[in-house]
């Protein structure tokens, strides 16, 4: 019973950090624009299949290249890392090219949702057309992880190592994240940037490299979440990110707009309370988060931490 | 006669069709603390925002110790040396009074220099010391008017130039401010304050110029300006 509990809520939490990485990265970009980047979803699936090539995957027979790959594949950690600073830059390219075009002619910031969705929806598309549409599953995961047991004994409970990695490897870069915005002469620069941009050159700081620091890491860490993602079920196709990336922006709210801790809360909630759905009904899980989204919404418009909106008088 | 540190040339600014200056010539030396007077939408934070590159300016030249500064962006000017405390504070209010202080040290890399400069700070202003791990956000208008101030010296800039500091202030805190401008000209540092208040900023400053629907129509020693009849009825209140 216990060890039944117990490898719930370890699942449970370790998809909630998974929702954290894709939250935060909204809210990285949220806070310095104040728009949500639509091809986060997207970029969470660039991710996953960076992962995959990097750590030695073929593309399959209706790729734009069937049967190429990397002659041998990286180790698990360093592919993820790569793959996650991939997607950061391909976020770079996506400011560059739905985002900053609207900055330069003062154009309303919420026609960079439509850019942003359009941004997605292309970079989706070239990963169906180079990989094919099909489902790729990661090579043994014995060998992925480095020679790490496929499943630890913690307690009298079996739970996959990979789920454990996820957890831990989410739980780290949510807490370096947050450390470096919190404590850091970069971090803080950024928040100000966040507050009041015009200000912020005023004291040196370079505003529009701040913004693309932002797109950076917003997309390395949906690319983080799609490798980790990958990596521990599999790739169903170019558009399982977008899933992700919808229950990213649902964790999002919950936690508060522009929240980091809320951003955190809200990742673990959803998690958990997905966790606790028992698996005969499954189908209900997605029925489930986003009534918890608006059960918690009614009883708190700014979401869970989210900041209360004060009129500026 | 050496360069001057700050030269504006026929300085002109247009938003849209309006023109917001219209040849401005101004002249800031090394040392001195030069004040721009005149009425609200005259053109003083007009001035302010085109030397410091946030607005356009449509002709004209702006010279740093006689170099151009054209194509130069804002956030590179305070490297340059030229530090801006922009117009209504914008203090960073969801960060605390000793972040935004270190904030305001974002290009130096001198850590002990940046401490001492600290110090310095909450020396000049105790209000800020007793509140330092406060959220800007949350400090009286006066005192955030200090946190800009303080904010704005910690960058070490060769100019300072300050955007109605004495706005929405009581009197009582208009001379406490005043007080420190006056300090910081005495230890060396030179100034271009912009000011409604024109009587204030006449009496701490060396030279003054008034500006009046986006060109100058007065300038000259500060005591003169004091004693000038058209300037005493326009701006001094008095007959």
């Amino acid at each position: 019973m216990i060890e039944a509990l117990l490898q719930l809520l370890l699942n449970g939490a370790a998809s909630g950090g998974v929702y954290a990485l894709v939250a935060l990265g909204y809210t990285l970009v949220f806070s310095v624009l104040g728009v949500i980047n639509f091809a986060q979803g997207a970029l969470f699936s660039v991710g996953g299949y960076l992962t995959f090539l990097l750590m030695g995957g073929k593309i399959g027979v209706n790729g734009a290249l069937p049967g190429w790959g990397l002659p041998s594949g990286l180790p698990f950690w360093l592919a993820l890392l790569l793959a996650a600073a991939g997607s950061g830059l391909i976020g770079l390219l996506v400011e560059q090219v739905a985002f900053a075009p609207l900055r330069r002619r003062n154009a309303e910031p919420l026609l960079a949702l439509i850019t942003s969705l359009g941004a997605g929806v292309v970079l989706v598309n070239l990963l169906q057309l180079l990989m094919g549409a099909e489902g790729y599953a990661f090579p043994q995961s014995t060998d992925a992880l480095a020679g790490l047991p496929d499943v630890l004994v913690i307690g009298g409970a079996r739970i996959r190592t990979i789920q454990l990695l996820l957890l831990l490897i989410s739980a780290a870069a949510v807490l370096v994240l947050s450390l470096w915005l919190e404590r850091s002469k970069g971090g803080r620069a950024l928040r100000a940037v966040a507050e009041d941009a015009t200000t912020a050159q005023l004291l040196g700081i370079p505003s529009a490299a701040m913004v693309r620091l932002a797109f950076f890491l917003s997309g390395a860490l949906a690319g983080l979440g799609g490798g980790l993602i990958g990596v521990s079920v599999s790739l169903p196709g170019p558009y399982f990110g977008i899933s992700y990336g919808l229950k990213g922006l649902a964790v999002l709210v919950l936690g508060g707009l522009g929240s980091v801790p809320g951003a955190i809360a809200g990742g673990l909630l959803m998690g958990l309370a997905e966790a606790l759905v028992p698996s005969a009904a499954s189908g209900w899980r997605d029925a489930l988060a986003f009534a918890i989204l608006f059960a918690v919404l009614l009883l708190r418009p700014s979401g869970l931490l989210g900041r209360r909106t004060v009129e500026k008088v | 006669m050496s360069t001057p540190l700050l030269q504006l040339r026929g300085l002109r600014v247009r938003y849209g069709s309006v023109q917001a200056l219209s040849g401005i010539d101004l002249t800031v030396h090394q040392g001195e603390l030069v004040t721009l007077l005149g009425s609200n939408g005259a053109g003083k934070s007009t001035t302010l925002l085109a030397i410091s590159a946030l607005v356009p300016a449509s002709a004209g030249q702006i010279l740093w110790r006689g170099a151009s500064l054209a194509g130069v962006p804002a956030h590179r000017l305070l490297k340059l040396g030229i530090g801006h405390c922009p117009e209504g504070r914008r203090v960073l209010g969801r960060q605390s009074v000793a972040d935004n202080l270190i904030l305001g040290a974002y290009l130096r890399r001198d850590r002990a220099g940046i401490a001492a400069d600290l110090e310095r700070c909450y020396g000049l202003f105790p209000r800020l010391a007793e509140r330092r791990q406060q959220l800007a956000g949350a400090l009286s208008g006066g005192e955030q008017q200090m946190l800009a101030i303080a904010r704005a010296l910690m960058g070490r800039p060769a100019l300072l130039m300050l955007d109605e500091p004495s706005l929405g202030l009581a009197p009582k805190l208009v001379g406490e401010v005043m007080q420190v401008l006056a300090q910081l000209h005495q230890d060396g540092l030179t100034l271009l304050l912009v000011e409604q208040n024109a009587q204030a900023a006449l009496e701490i400053a060396d030279r003054g110029y008034v500006l009046e629907a986006g060109q100058l129509t007065l300038e000259g020693p500060a005591r003169e300006l004091l004693a000038n009849p058209s300037l005493r009825a326009a701006y001094l209140g008095a007959p």
